[in-house]
């Protein structure tokens, strides 16, 4: 799935700057303000993964790296440059994927290709663009009769036609089958391995802990958690869940655990999951009880994304986490 | 981890990029193809100004003061800019945004100014080549008479074409769908070309509404050509010796126009559909 041909970027150093730098950006329409001070930043080699529910700020803030649209306030900076006033500097190392976008359906696929290509500073070959995105058989077909999925891959061959170094996907796998996905995972897994900045937004968490290095969730136009997986995951507690017999005794609640659920089925929230874990399993090989359907759980990425989602989490508040 | 840090010399692939004009070529080229393949659009820009010309005569319209051959030529230019270029244009770039291709093309290398360009291209080459082919008509039928200017003429084809490429660039501001353009291009295509002097001498009508007249967008456009092709003023005077001091109005209304345009499109312009 790697590029033929290498980037044109000089040898890896080891203080890396910044390929996109976001700070205190701001969007409204109208009386809306749809983006309200986010920051962050994507260094090479680097995937950072923006989730957040439908409308939460996502597309309007790529619009800005994108050049789409100009900040309402705040910096935005891609490889150092401003992507709207120096748009045609930033282009050439820029690739793009749209949330949605269209493409002419009378033109065949590689003619399609071939026309972009005709635009680009340093295109790809369009027969390897084409096998990268699994298109080669289909070089023919009119753009019209393809099915969404290949479509979407067609897509995705224009945004990375250009070896670009820093690439901006709005839900790239959106639409798209399982084993199209996995294809576009692992493509952009090579675009990262060659050095690639890669910032990406999308629903899926599967997506985000396949790919990610670094996850910012979003809520309200805020960036409400950011942080790799990891630290996402430790912001959320552990649970602990498992079902008593009628004639049980009720286990001790131990320090710092939050009883979610209590009776014969008992949810416990806690931030000490060994050694409240081990309390309880000694508990009851003491008094001979047996805990059904134990389960033992670290908090996860998905755990913070649906308490985000819903906004009951009360371990986040905007951009502390920085 | 590779990690990167690029520098100036190779953030600057722009020197070795390809040139604006070969970059504007290869859309200009996809479009064309496009075109071809879209019968009905094909049909539209083709035949369908050539049939309006070819009726100028059975209609009596060329009884007017002007020679034949320039009569005729100055109706090709006049409907060809409107029902075609202008027409068009609209039809293709509102087809275009709503299809969601112009913000496609605006995520690449290419400008505004050129993906507008680039898209206009198939339309402006057949509005020249029928401007071409009717006046190798005129030659053929032996109406042609050697022209007053020949500057004239051509300043008023390329500036009255680029004004129709910048109002019907203004023009999809108002027009939600390709279809609703049959509503929004009739003020042009109404107004400013029944009052454009291309089917009745402007001096047929009262005074006031003539000079009025003079100063929407087609009518410089047409008295340019009747200046430059038979030497005759927008009252139907013919003019004796140089036809350039006649010309001043018109080139500034024409220029005026221009301003207008580039400042409408550039503010009016949408690359996306209103969500």
């Amino acid at each position: 799935m790697h590029p033929s041909a290498p980037p044109v970027l000089p040898p890896p150093t080891v203080e890396a700057a910044p390929a996109i730098e976001v700070q205190d950006l701001r969007r409204s329409y109208g009386d809306f303000e749809a983006v309200r001070g986010v920051s962050f930043e994507v260094r090479p080699g680097e995937v950072l993964a923006l989730l957040g529910v439908n409308g939460a700020g996502k597309t309007s803030a790529l619009e800005v790296l994108e050049g789409l649209a100009p900040a309402g306030s705040g910096t935005v900076r891609v490889l150092g440059m401003d992507p709207v006033a120096e748009r045609a500097r930033v282009r050439p190392h820029l690739g793009v994927l749209l949330q949605a976008s269209g493409l002419p359906g009378d033109l065949t696929v590689a003619e399609t290709l071939r026309t972009w290509a005709g635009t680009l500073t340093a295109p790809r070959p369009v027969e390897e663009a084409l096998t990268q995105v699994g298109l080669a058989g289909r070089a023919d077909v009119r753009v019209r009769s393809l099915s969404g999925g290949e479509r979407r891959r067609l897509d995705l061959a224009l945004a990375l036609l250009g070896r670009p170094s820093v690439v901006v996907l709005d839900e790239p796998t959106t639409g798209l089958d399982p084993e199209s996905r996995r294809q576009v995972w692992e493509l952009v897994q090579g675009l990262v391995a060659d050095g690639a900045a890669v910032l990406l937004t999308t629903h899926h968490l599967e997506e985000a802990e396949e790919l990610a290095d670094r996850v910012a969730i979003m809520r309200g136009g805020q960036i409400v958690l950011s942080g790799t997986q990891a630290e996402i995951a430790e912001t959320q507690p552990a649970t602990i869940r498992f079902g008593l017999d009628d004639d049980a005794p009720r286990p001790p609640v131990p320090a710092g655990v939050q009883v979610v659920t209590d009776g014969r089925r008992v949810e416990w929230h806690t931030r000490a999951l060994q050694p409240v874990l081990a309390g309880l399993l000694a508990w009851a090989a003491e008094h001979g009880v047996v805990l059904r359907t134990l389960l033992a759980r670290a908090g996860s990425l998905e755990q913070a994304f649906l308490a985000v989602a819903d906004g009951t989490d009360p371990h986040v508040t905007p951009e502390e986490n920085r | 981890m590779t990690a990167v840090t690029p520098d100036r010399r190779t953030l600057d692939r722009t020197t070795s990029g390809p040139s604006r004009l070969s970059r504007v070529w290869s859309l200009a080229s996809a479009e064309t193809r496009m075109l071809g393949r879209n019968r009905t659009a094909l049909v539209n820009s083709v035949v369908l100004p050539l049939l309006f010309v070819a009726a100028v005569p059975a209609l009596g319209m060329d009884e007017g003061e002007l020679p034949f051959g320039a009569r005729l030529l100055v109706t090709a230019v006049g409907i060809s800019l409107v029902m075609l270029t202008y027409y068009n244009l609209v039809t293709t770039y509102v087809a275009r945004r709503e299809d969601l291709v112009l913000q496609r093309m605006r995520t690449g290398e290419l400008t505004d100014v050129e993906v507008l360009a680039g898209t206009a291209a198939p339309t402006v080459f057949i509005t020249f080549g029928q401007v071409v082919v009717i006046a190798a008509g005129v030659v053929l039928l032996g109406g042609w008479s050697a022209p007053a200017d020949v500057v004239l003429p051509l300043v008023a084809l390329l500036a009255g074409t680029l004004l129709m490429v910048m109002l019907a660039a203004a023009s999809t501001s108002f027009t939600r769908t390709p279809e609703s353009a049959q509503i929004t291009t009739l003020p042009i295509i109404v107004v400013s070309t029944g009052l454009s002097g291309i089917f009745y001498p402007l001096s047929v009508l009262p005074e006031t509404l003539g000079e009025i007249a003079r100063f929407l967008p087609l009518t410089p456009v047409v008295e340019l050509l009747q200046l430059g092709l038979a030497g005759q003023t927008w009252q139907g005077d013919v003019v004796d010796g140089s036809v350039w001091p006649h010309a001043g109005v018109p080139l500034a209304v024409l220029a005026g126009w221009l301003v207008i345009g580039a400042v409408a499109a550039r503010r009016g312009f949408r690359w996306a559909p209103r969500r």
